[in-house]
């Protein structure tokens, strides 16, 4: 779903908190014309007013709520490297520059009862905002059975747990099972999967690779549709570099791939289309 | 140089420039593969504003670009392995040339072939599409295996292309060149020689970057073009020994992000200047430069452009004033 055009803003911080270790999640006063982002979109974030680290950085949507006179956006983020660890270290009242949103979001579910969200690690953000958006909020939105799998490499980096268990089924794994089930997300999903029915499932899937490898691995022979979200590194986020682009199963006859970009044409593609 | 200039306070300073038969309405142009073919700039950049877009690469067919990851940053800079991924030539004439065309704004179609036969055919076509000013041919991607590093290498290999784009076409032709070169003046006078209208340099320097942990390489390509204020001064340096080889128009490229930045490059003889990587930091920066040069020109007194290109004092002496500050 593309929503409206995108914009290049200056934000306040709000808070930026250590939400486990290595995540933080930061909330940013965005002036009232920030067009709302839909779930699944994302924003590129740079320090105000710096150049070094040269390209800002990719980060779904945790959350937006628009308030009279300016809007709040959410994000959960991973320090990784050099852009991440500087933005960790902005405080309440730092300018930080927010361009978009960007991308396409995830499609709504359409002529489905049941709605699987399928998270691994920090990929729990756009799904915990579609969760909570408007495709989930509706009259249709809100009859929908709503199961979500959460996965993380141990408990103490499990987050927006608050922001999820009131409002679906909540499934718990961790690798090394310091809390709930002991093993992968996909695994959790796997001992479930033979109880939904494909025709009236959907399955919205965010995380590292080897997740979204197995996913598509386990959904083998189970048509299942599922629309993933993806990550790559990315230069102009605005689809004119063709930095980000991945590789994606051509339709129609025939073999073949073509890349497509994640900020563009993505992030959210079909995961039968994804070669992960 | 125009002793029939008026001095005009209401228009501000006069920023057009010719790059051959090519009038441009101002200096700034927006380099092939960091813009896009424009409409991805809309909400950034006023397109009517620009003195030219210089779309992304076009072969003959369309080519699906390297495999990922294709990009990484670098100290002031990043590294591109992106493979001239385009629709091609066809494509492009019959779905993105004419949203460039409701703007004021030159459209330079850049184009790279792996034969010289290639070259000649996209030169042809090119010709013949209205909406088209001025080609630009790339003979120096280092991202490509075969055809473009090839080209642009030596100096009787980016003769032939030029001549063979030249014979095609009546259109500007401006030759790209490849920085990576033992002596970049020997490159620009085989091209001058062969026909070419403008040299616009540099393309990326060769660059590589290693992921420790993983101990592979960052990009899937192995290397890549490095961009970016980092290799601002290479550059620099290559557009004034260029200019001081050649008598056609040099367009300066690389690591331009700033008003500033495009001055010097101008100062040093550039009659027009290509800004690429900084789009990406700042999708508007083209509109800045845009503001800051003509500020620059205000400032001194200066009333139009052509005064300012190549007015570089390497006197000994050196009379120059002021801090150059924008």
């Amino acid at each position: 779903m593309m929503g409206k055009e995108t914009s290049l803003m200056t934000g306040t911080i709000i808070e930026n908190r250590l939400a486990a270790p290595d995540h933080f999640l930061v909330s940013v006063r965005l002036p009232e014309a920030f067009p709302a982002p839909l779930p699944g979109q994302f924003v590129m974030v740079r320090e105000a007013g710096r150049t070094a680290p040269l390209l800002a950085r990719p980060l779904s949507v945790l959350g937006f709520t628009q308030n009279p006179g300016h809007g709040v956006l959410e994000l959960l983020y991973r320090v990784v490297g050099e852009g991440t660890s500087l933005l960790s270290r902005l405080k309440p009242g730092d300018g930080i520059s927010v361009m978009g949103p960007l991308g396409r979001g995830f499609a709504p579910p359409e002529g489905v009862e049941q709605v699987l969200f399928v998270a691994g690690g920090v990929g729990v953000a756009p799904l915990a905002y579609l969760l909570h958006g408007g495709l989930m909020t509706s009259e249709t939105g809100r009859n929908l059975r709503k199961a979500f799998y959460l996965g993380a490499r141990s408990a103490e980096l499990l987050t927006c747990l608050d922001k999820l268990r009131d409002s679906c089924e909540l499934g718990i794994c961790t690798d090394d099972g310091s809390r709930g089930y002991c093993g992968s997300v996909t695994d959790l999903l796997a001992r479930d999967i033979g109880g939904y029915e494909p025709k009236k499932t959907l399955i919205y899937a965010c995380g590292p690779t080897p997740m979204i490898r197995s996913l598509k691995a386990l959904l083998k022979g189970r048509p299942i549709p599922c629309q993933v979200s993806l990550e790559e590194r990315m230069a102009c986020g605005l689809g004119a570099c063709l930095g980000c682009a991945v590789a994606i199963r051509r339709r129609g006859s025939g073999q073949g791939i073509e890349y497509k970009r994640v900020c563009k044409d993505g992030p959210v593609f079909d995961l039968e289309e994804v070669i992960p | 140089m125009d002793s029939n200039r008026k001095l005009s306070d209401a228009a501000g300073p006069d920023l057009s420039v010719r790059i051959g038969r090519l009038k441009l309405k101002n200096p700034v142009m927006t380099a092939s593969g960091t813009f896009g073919y424009g409409e991805e700039y809309a909400p950034f950049v006023d397109l009517n504003r620009l003195g030219a877009v210089i779309v992304k690469g076009l072969s003959l067919e369309p080519r699906p670009g390297n495999p990922p990851p294709r990009i990484m940053e670098t100290p002031a800079g990043m590294l591109n392995a992106v493979g001239l991924q385009n629709i091609g030539v066809r494509a492009f004439i019959a779905e993105k040339l004419p949203f460039l065309r409701q703007y004021d704004t030159a459209v330079v179609a850049n184009i790279f072939g792996e034969t010289l036969e290639e070259y000649r055919r996209l030169a042809g076509i090119l010709n013949d599409t209205e909406g088209v000013s001025a080609v630009e041919v790339n003979i120096s991607c280092p991202n490509v295996k075969k055809g473009g590093i090839a080209f642009g290498a030596r100096p009787e290999l980016a003769a032939e292309v030029t001549r063979a784009v030249r014979g095609e076409t009546a259109l500007p032709v401006i030759v790209k060149l490849t920085p990576n070169v033992t002596d970049i003046t020997e490159i620009a006078l085989a091209v001058e020689e062969a026909g070419a209208d403008a040299l616009s340099l540099i393309n990326t320097m060769t660059g590589m970057s290693v992921d420790i942990e993983k101990r592979r390489p960052r990009l899937a390509n192995i290397t890549g073009g490095l961009s970016g204020p980092a290799i601002r001064p290479i550059a620099l340096r290559m557009v004034w020994q260029a200019v001081r080889a050649v008598k056609i128009p040099v367009i300066g490229i690389g690591g331009i992000a700033t008003a500033s930045d495009a001055l010097e490059f101008l100062i040093a003889g550039a009659t027009a200047i290509q800004v690429g990587t900084a789009n990406f930091v700042s999708p508007s920066c083209t509109m800045e430069i845009l503001e800051g040069i003509g500020r620059y020109l205000d400032r001194h007194g200066i009333s139009g452009i052509a005064e300012l290109i190549g007015s570089l004092d390497t006197s000994p002496e050196g009379k120059g004033e002021g801090d150059g500050d924008v």
